[in-house]
């Protein structure tokens, strides 16, 4: 028997409930060297924004117990660019392409989102909320639930495609968000983005990247993200995507315990390249192991300690 | 699909020096399609410390063996488990990665500047350029290290017939200084030809910086091969950038060879 792996978000069915996280695949090219990217459930680009960016002086990232700091500082070729140069690429692939999208002001977003719209080679688009809006004084638009609703109503309202509203962890209730981003019309949510963290070297005195803080990401964080999930997962109607450290089909498999309907991985790419077709390929056989007709049926099974 | 992760096995780990070592992997896809200047990427064990891969240049193949070696300097905790590994041991590999030193026509020279380790990739472009028949006195190497002891391989560079110029910073053997000091008083008083010759270092961020400088100044036709901290090392996560006057490059992708007058280093 041949397990059903495969989960839907508003219209969109997927193969395999496995996506490699934005920022971590480029715009897919690079890894389609390593492995077929049609095993994939689907590819999340780079976040685009409506004007190419350099992204911030090196250095961009270091290493971290069990992780990795990075600020890149958004580096990418802008949406014009990505429409002409990447989305060709894109478009020739039998899996599902998201695009991410992230903008300092909610006119970028809806700039880029009506640039996008009707494009061949879209299936859905992620909304990256953890960037600082600047009409706001810097104050990014994931960590205030107004602001969250605002942003992701915005997008709905231009947009055709079904929509996942990317979440920061960095924020006081993550549940409070996500419920403002369902009722703004998001047809998913995914959590989590990076931490915000910091490293230095002391024998300089020095941070060890050039824009003081970056975005912790890697095993390191998983125990975060897990929680996260659940507590989301508890009062969200609509699917959850996790990420945040899933490195193997183990990870994968707790994260759809907490409630995950779909997972991500990002870090877990670059120490192994073929992670994430390997987890698809675990979960397959993980459901013929334990006799699951369907991955979905775990979803959520978390057995909770009782008082007796 | 035309690039695999490759489990290598190891042939030899040699201690060179101190916290110098060369190790030898059998590795048929690597050692088929790599040129000087590529590097390898990989990943010192199976835990989560350290966590990323680390990258090493290719330092010489022998394709009819199918294997290669890396050369490296223990400066950390992923360089040190690496050291510590033994003959037989699988090593988890990514390569042939990055571009590769243009090289010399015939006719032409080549003059190769390494600090320290910037030896590995630059001994592999001696060697691959002698298999090419190359006249080996249209070579010379000017290599730089802090102090006598650091110096590797020089039994096997005297042997090819190159011209060496050496320089330790404390004066212990060769010229007093650094290998760019050395280097531009050549240029200057030019005991050097810049015509039809081909310049490539590798090193330290402060010497190529330097090198960068004279190549600017002299309009020198000069490839550097730089570092930077690599997460993914195949162009997907713009984390390895280098400053230059076309904007950031990745150095895992673009590079890790750049023409020494566009990029910027400070
Ligand atoms: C293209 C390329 C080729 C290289 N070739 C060689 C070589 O032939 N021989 C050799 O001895 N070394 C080489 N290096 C440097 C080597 O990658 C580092 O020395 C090594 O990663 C240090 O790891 P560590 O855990 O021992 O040290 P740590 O300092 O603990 O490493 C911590 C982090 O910093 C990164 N890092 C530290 N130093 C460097 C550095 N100089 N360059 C890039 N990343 C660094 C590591 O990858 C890791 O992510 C090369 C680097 C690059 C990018
Ligand atoms: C180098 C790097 C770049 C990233 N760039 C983006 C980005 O452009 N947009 C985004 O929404 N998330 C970005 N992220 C966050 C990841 O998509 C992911 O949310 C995070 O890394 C946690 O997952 P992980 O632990 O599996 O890496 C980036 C992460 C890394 C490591
Ligand atoms: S290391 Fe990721 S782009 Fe170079």
């Amino acid at each position: 028997m041949i397990p059903d792996l495969s989960v839907k978000i508003g219209k969109v069915k997927f193969s395999n409930p496995v996506l490699v996280a934005s920022g971590t695949f480029g715009y897919g090219e690079e890894y389609g060297a390593f492995f077929d990217l049609n095993e994939l459930g689907s590819i999340i680009t780079k976040s685009i924004t409506l004007n190419p960016r350099e992204g911030h002086l090196p250095p961009r990232t270091c290493e971290t117990p069990s992780g990795m700091l990075n600020a890149i500082g958004l580096a990418n070729v802008g949406v014009k660019r990505f429409i002409q140069e990447k989305l060709p690429f894109l478009r020739n692939l039998k899996t599902k392409v998201i695009v991410n999208v992230a903008g300092s002001s909610i006119d970028e977003y809806v700039e880029v989102v009506k640039k996008l719209e009707g494009k061949k080679g879209i299936d859905l688009l992620e909304i990256n909320i953890s960037c600082p809006n600047v009409k706001q004084g810097g104050i990014t638009f994931g960590s205030d639930p107004k602001c969250a609703y605002d942003c992701i109503k915005a997008v709905r309202d231009n947009s055709t495609y079904p929509i996942i509203a990317k979440l920061s962890p960095n924020v006081a209730d993550i549940v409070e968000i996500a419920l403002a981003v369902e009722e703004a019309g998001a047809d998913a949510v995914s959590l989590i983005n990076t931490l915000v963290g910091m490293a230095i070297d002391l024998e300089k005195r020095k941070p060890r990247l050039s824009n003081i803080t970056g975005g912790l990401s890697g095993p390191a964080i998983k125990p975060v993200a897990l929680a996260m999930v659940w507590k989301t997962a508890q009062k969200v109607k609509i699917p959850v995507i996790g990420l945040g450290g899933i490195m193997n089909t183990q990870d994968a498999l707790e994260f759809i315990l907490a409630g995950a309907s779909m997972i991500q991985v990002g870090t877990g790419n670059f120490v192994d390249p073929e992670c994430s077709v390997k987890i698809v390929e675990g979960l397959k056989e993980y459901c013929q192991e334990k006799k699951l007709k369907r991955i979905l049926d775990l979803r959520g099974k978390l057995k909770i300690f009782t008082a007796d | 699909m035309n690039q695999r992760k490759e489990q290598g096995l190891l042939l030899s780990v040699e201690n060179l020096g101190e916290r110098l070592f060369r190790l030898k992997i059998h590795s048929p896809s690597i050692s088929k399609k790599a040129l000087p200047g590529n590097f390898c990427h990989l990943r010192v064990n199976e835990s989560y410390s350290p966590l990323l891969r680390r990258a090493f240049s290719i330092h010489q193949v022998e394709t009819e063996k199918n294997s290669f070696e890396l050369l490296f300097k223990v400066v950390g905790p992923g360089t040190q488990i690496l050291s510590e590994k033994k003959t037989g041991e699988k090593i988890d590999l990514l390569g042939p990665l990055g571009n590769s030193f243009s090289l010399p026509a015939k006719d032409e020279n080549a003059v190769l500047l390494a600090g320290g380790m910037g030896i590995a990739p630059l001994f592999y472009l001696v060697s691959s350029l002698l298999e090419k028949k190359f006249d080996p006195q249209k070579i010379s190497l000017f290599f730089g290290v802090r102090k006598k002891d650091e110096y590797l391989l020089v039994n096997d560079i005297v042997s090819t017939g190159i011209r060496l110029h050496l320089a330790t910073e404390d004066g212990s053997s060769g010229y007093r200084g650094m290998i760019t000091e050395l280097f531009f008083q050549e240029l200057r008083a030019r005991r050097l030809k810049t015509k039809r010759t081909r310049f490539y270092a590798c090193g330290p961020n402060l010497m190529l910086k330097k090198v960068s400088e004279i190549s600017r100044k002299f309009k020198l036709d000069c490839q550097i091969s730089l570092e930077s901290h690599m997460p993914c090392g195949v162009g997907a996560c713009m984390g390895c950038v280098v400053n230059t006057v076309k904007g950031y490059k990745r150095v895992c992708k673009d590079g890790p060879v750049f023409d020494a007058r566009e990029v910027i280093l400070d």
